[in-house]
């Protein structure tokens, strides 16, 4: 068992006129218990080259269903750059230059891919899985 | 336009031999833009006692041609402090995952339309695995949506 955290901070002093201060820790375990995810794919970089070409980042055949977790981030510079993310071919949303995104991805059905698909080409995006094994 | 950075810390001692520690910032902007996101749903604390699937974000209109193509962040947390208690996160009509007590996500949001045509929109929706209660937080940044139009009811 490990014990891996996520601690995520959102704030801001003038979207409202109070401030915005929010903090929330979870500590990544499996489904339905206490214990520690203690698999990875590790941090990976994946460098899509050029067409523009969709890419299946994490196939649902590949994994069993479970409270997997998934963090994003594009790599990217220039603002007008940006990764759409899909699931199971629904559009969730897209992530311009220096936006991340954690989410859990239960990959409940084969169909049940996370898919990349850049704006421009050489375009990178870091990536990292904790598996429910 | 407001300022507002949203960060993420993942650590570990112990998962690999090597310590993790990975940490990213990022400013909330509009889409393409360095401009940043200056509207918000606010902080909904909610507490629900069905395991009936709810969108949570009601107010909006979902696939919004106006909208499209904008800008939206969503944050959702399960406040439950029970390891079995958990909720399906949906977005239109699609599994993303399951939230287990404490588990939050932090991801971006179209608002975009199906792709399947069964007319789920782009909705978030939420149901928990238990009716006894329990407790939820969730907001939505964003740059801008559109809103349901007075409703007048007819005797």
């Amino acid at each position: 068992m490990a014990t891996t955290t996520a601690t995520i901070t959102i704030n801001s002093t003038d979207l409202l006129t109070d401030e915005l201060s929010l903090s929330t820790t979870a500590t990544l375990t499996e489904a339905e218990n206490s214990t520690g995810l203690v698999g990875t794919g590790g941090l990976g970089r994946k460098k899509l080259a050029s067409g523009h070409a969709q890419y299946v980042l994490f196939d649902g055949d590949a994994y069993a269903n479970g409270a997997h977790k998934i963090y994003l981030k594009n790599t990217s510079t220039t603002a007008a750059e940006y990764f759409t993310i899909e699931i199971n071919s629904e559009q969730m949303g897209k992530l311009y230059a220096g936006d991340w995104a954690f989410f859990p991805w239960e990959a409940n059905a084969d169909t049940n891919d996370i898919k990349i698909d850049p704006s421009a080409d050489n375009m990178v995006l870091e990536y990292m899985i904790f598996i429910d094994e | 336009m407001a300022t507002t950075t949203a960060a993420i810390a993942i650590t570990s001692a112990d998962l690999l031999t090597d310590a993790l520690s990975l940490s990213a910032t990022k400013t909330l902007h509009k889409a393409g833009s360095t401009v940043g996101l200056d509207q918000t749903t606010g902080m909904t604390k909610a507490y629900l006692t069905a395991t009936t699937r709810v969108d949570i974000f009601p107010q909006l209109i979902e696939g919004s041609i106006a909208f499209a193509g904008t800008s939206s962040w969503v944050y959702i947390c399960n406040e439950s402090e029970d390891e079995t208690e958990y909720v399906v996160v949906k977005i239109a009509g699609n599994i993303i995952g399951k939230l287990y007590a404490g588990d939050y996500l932090w991801m971006p949001w179209s608002q975009r339309e199906d792709g399947h045509g069964d007319n789920h929109h782009g909705d978030i929706t939420i149901a928990p695995s238990v009716d006894t209660g329990m407790w939820f937080s969730w907001c939505c940044v964003n740059e801008g949506t559109e809103y349901p139009t007075e409703n007048l009811a007819t005797a």
